[in-house]
């Protein structure tokens, strides 16, 4: 029947009584052992650490160790080992102490048969394993009931009034008192209630008496440590078998924890429904199918709608189609991509005015990160973005202001230098004016001066002749810079009348036909036909054209092309001349008659090009040029309200381009 | 044919010089020069001149004055003037006919020629 041998750790250092005791544990009848001898504690110890013994036979009485503290040793190196002591007659009474102290058993050596020593060591064994067993289970029971938080009570009623009350063991745990505590004081049950709450632990008592199965009751009690602890209270009432009430029972199950954390959930929940409902934000949430899920008050009461309105609904029920199509759009598009989606866009308020409003929407899931669908904050920015509009007008219009501002700066600095210049070329026109006239008294002396020497000349001196035909050319020369002077100076009255521009330019190339022979240009006409008439001083346009034409012949001595062109147009826009003083100016719109004259010559240098119109600039050999001619022939165009335009032609050569004023047909 | 009696009024002394010199070489003038506006009047009524060559930009009397002096005289009242004057320009003379303000023009500086076809044109023959 026995498989495997009781092992049993011999601690003994006679030699005599440990033979003795193998000697008796091998007498037929007795059970199978595995017996393990040693002589010292320290031993003992090591083998009981190493090896699993079921029982140790221990003399207390070691070379290494003495008495009681023998078998203590043992027994905290191995308390799960049932320990049998050994002792002698005189030495029994620490044998005793030591049952005492948790040994199972002791054996007086010397009266140890067999049997008795079979029967020990199996008791031993055996006792061992019901104590564990036992511990186990009341440690197991004790969790238990720690771990519980409710207990049951019953009231029990004599002539209708509660006579007393038994508790269960559990109110230990929830109220700090025992069932004794409550069967000694028949009041505690009531007391334990905070006053605040005892009107309604007595409402709930009366239904039951009266009969009724009050709903459960939460209520506080105070601990006997003085901790309030909430408890939900269920009664029942109690009937005999004719249906008498007889008692009535109650379980109070500890909620503390519960309502704790509720409170804490109602706080929070006071607090974000503060939130939402005070922000000056409007709030809302939809399902993944856009359907409404919440509201705030605020949002409410954009739509005009009472929250239950809008639960369920979705945006075409409050909103032009093409707005609901977009905000479903951003919706879906938060939803896809767990991004927040942030704009101001347009709104349509419930009134139907267009608004503007900041959005901010997003993703929401539930605690398992499953998408539940958006949350979108929208707020109306219609003021914001009106003044902001409104100071950005200002801002443009500031800007435009000072545009004009400088514009007006550009064209009163340009007026001024053209004053400047008007004024310039006033001072010289008059001084040339008065030069002129003082040059010629001189002159007409030197004329007279070489017209005697002339008639006296002796027609054989040859060198006679050649001084005086010097000299009256010079007179002829500074005669002519005198006209030119003049020229520049005076010319303040027109004879105005209607001429026709390309018989002045007839007119004029004939008077420069030898110069242009001479030079050997070839002339090309391209005159406009049925040209309106231009009102000019047609001997000071004349003027203007024979000095365009000599600058031209006189561009090209090798020879070239003298091109002239003449048409009428619109002007689509205004040059006017710097230093020109004259009121009317050619505007856009204005018929014009344009004449150009272009050569083939050198061209003007870009370095001289702002000084053509300077009086007494020129770039011809001196004899050729006075420097006067186009200040004169700007000056005449001027007075006539026309412009002149010079210019170098890629390629070679200057094209003058002069513009008048088409004289309007009479009617 | 006796000289042609011509009065020269301008306030500058060498083409004064000058021009009797040479009106005088030709030996068809006897030429009194004035060089004094204020005079020529005096010396119009003592030279009885053909002609009057006639400065207009004068110190102290202009030379439209002196004319309207002489035209003023009874007596003088029929000799012609010839303005000889760097006031006006050739062109202008040229595109007037020679006349402007009734008057006939010379422009200074004028050739000994252009003075004499003058004289010729207009003196009291």
């Amino acid at each position: 029947m026995e498989t495997t041998p009781i092992k049993i750790l011999l601690v003994e250092d006679n030699p005599a009584d440990s033979r003795l005791l193998r000697e008796t544990l091998r007498e037929p009848g007795t059970a199978h052992f595995a017996l393990t001898h040693v002589e010292r504690l320290v031993v003992a110890l090591q083998r009981l650490a190493a090896e699993r013994f079921d029982v140790v036979l221990a003399d207390l009485s070691l070379p290494d160790s003495q008495g009681l503290d023998t078998f203590r040793r043992l027994q905290a190196g191995a308390p799960d080992v049932p320990i049998v002591v050994l002792s002698g007659l005189d030495d029994e009474v620490f044998a005793v102490s030591a049952v005492r102290e948790g040994a199972q058993d002791y054996l007086v050596k010397g009266r140890v048969d067999a049997y008795v020593l079979t029967r020990a060591i199996s008791y031993a064994i055996e006792r061992q394993r019901v104590e564990l067993a036992l511990q186990e289970r009341e440690e197991h029971y004790k969790r238990l009931l720690e771990s519980i938080t409710d207990y049951y009570y019953t009231v029990h009623l004599e002539n209708g009034r509660p006579a007393r009350s038994l508790h269960g063991p559990g109110c230990v745990a929830v109220t700090g008192y025992s069932p004794e505590d409550y069967q000694a004081d028949h009041e505690l049950w009531f007391r334990m209630v905070p006053e605040t709450d005892r009107q309604a632990v007595l409402d709930q008592a009366v239904k039951v008496l009266g009969g009724e199965n009050p709903s459960p009751l939460e209520h506080r009690i105070v601990h006997k440590n003085g901790q309030v602890r909430w408890v939900r209270n269920t009664v029942v009432p109690c009937r005999d078998e004719h249906g008498r009430m007889i008692a009535y029972d109650g379980l109070i199950a500890d909620v503390t924890e519960r309502k704790q954390a509720e409170q804490k959930l109602v706080k929070s929940e006071a607090f974000y429904h503060s939130l939402v409902e005070n922000l000056p934000q409007n709030i809302f949430r939809k399902d993944m199918d856009e359907r409404f899920t919440f509201a705030n008050q605020r949002f409410c009461t954009l739509l005009g709608r009472p929250l239950d309105e809008i639960i369920g609904k979705t945006d075409f029920d409050f909103y032009p189609a093409e707005l609901a199509v977009k905000f479903q759009r951003d919706d879906r598009e938060v939803i896809r991509t767990g991004q927040i989606f942030e704009a101001v866009e347009e709104n349509v308020s419930p009134s139907g005015e267009k608004i503007y409003v900041h959005v901010v929407k997003v993703p929401i899931y539930d605690p398992n990160g499953q998408k539940l669908g958006t949350q979108c904050i929208f707020w109306d920015i219609t003021e914001h973005k009106r003044s902001q509009e409104r100071l950005q007008t200002a801002n443009a219009e500031l800007a435009r202001s000072e545009a004009a501002l400088r514009r007006s700066h550009a064209e009163l600095k340009s007026a001024q230098l053209q004053l400047i210049q008007a004024e310039k070329l006033e001072s010289i026109g008059t001084l040339a004016a008065g030069v002129a006239h003082e040059v010629k008294n001189p002159l007409a002396i030197l004329q007279m001066g070489v017209n005697y020497l002339s008639r006296k000349l002796v027609p054989d001196d040859e060198n006679m002749v050649m001084v005086l035909k010097e000299m009256r050319e010079a007179i002829t020369r500074a005669d002519s810079i005198t006209r030119g002077l003049l020229d520049f100076s005076a010319s303040r009255q027109l004879a105005i009348t209607a001429e026709s521009i390309n018989t002045i330019i007839d007119d004029t190339l004939r008077l420069v036909r030898h110069a242009l022979g001479e030079s050997r240009i070839n002339l090309t006409k391209d005159c406009g036909a049925n040209l309106p008439p231009v009102g000019v001083d047609k001997n000071q346009i004349q003027q203007v054209f024979v000095n365009i034409f000599m600058n031209a012949i006189q561009a090209m001595p090798q020879g070239g092309s003298l091109t002239v062109r003449t048409r009428s147009r619109t002007l689509t826009e205004t040059t006017h001349f710097e230093g020109s003083r004259k009121a009317d100016h050619l505007w856009v719109g204005d018929a014009v008659v344009v004449a150009e004259v272009e050569d083939t010559g050198s061209g003007i240098s870009e370095e001289y090009l702002s000084k053509i119109y300077d009086p007494f600039f020129t770039t011809k050999p001196t004899g050729v040029g006075t420097g006067l001619g186009l200040s004169v022939t700007r000056k005449i165009i001027e007075l006539h309200g026309g412009t002149i335009d010079i210019k170098n032609v890629p390629g070679g050569g200057v094209r003058v381009t002069i513009t008048l004023k088409a004289q309007k047909e009479q009617t | 044919m006796g000289k042609r009696r011509i009065l020269l009024v301008d306030d500058e002394k060498s083409f004064t010089n000058l021009l009797k010199l040479n009106l005088e070489e030709t030996g068809n003038y006897e030429v009194r020069v004035e060089n004094w506006a204020e005079d020529a009047l005096k010396a119009a009524r003592e030279f009885r001149p053909d002609l009057v060559l006639l400065d207009i930009v004068m110190p102290r009397l202009p030379g439209g004055n002196v004319a309207a002096l002489i035209k003023g005289d009874a007596e003088l009242t029929g000799t012609p003037i010839v303005f000889l004057t760097a006031a006006v320009r050739k062109h202008q003379v040229e595109e007037n006919d020679g006349v402007i303000c009734d008057f006939p023009c010379i422009a200074k500086p004028a050739s000994l020629e252009t003075v004499i076809e003058a004289i010729e044109k207009h003196a009291r023959k």
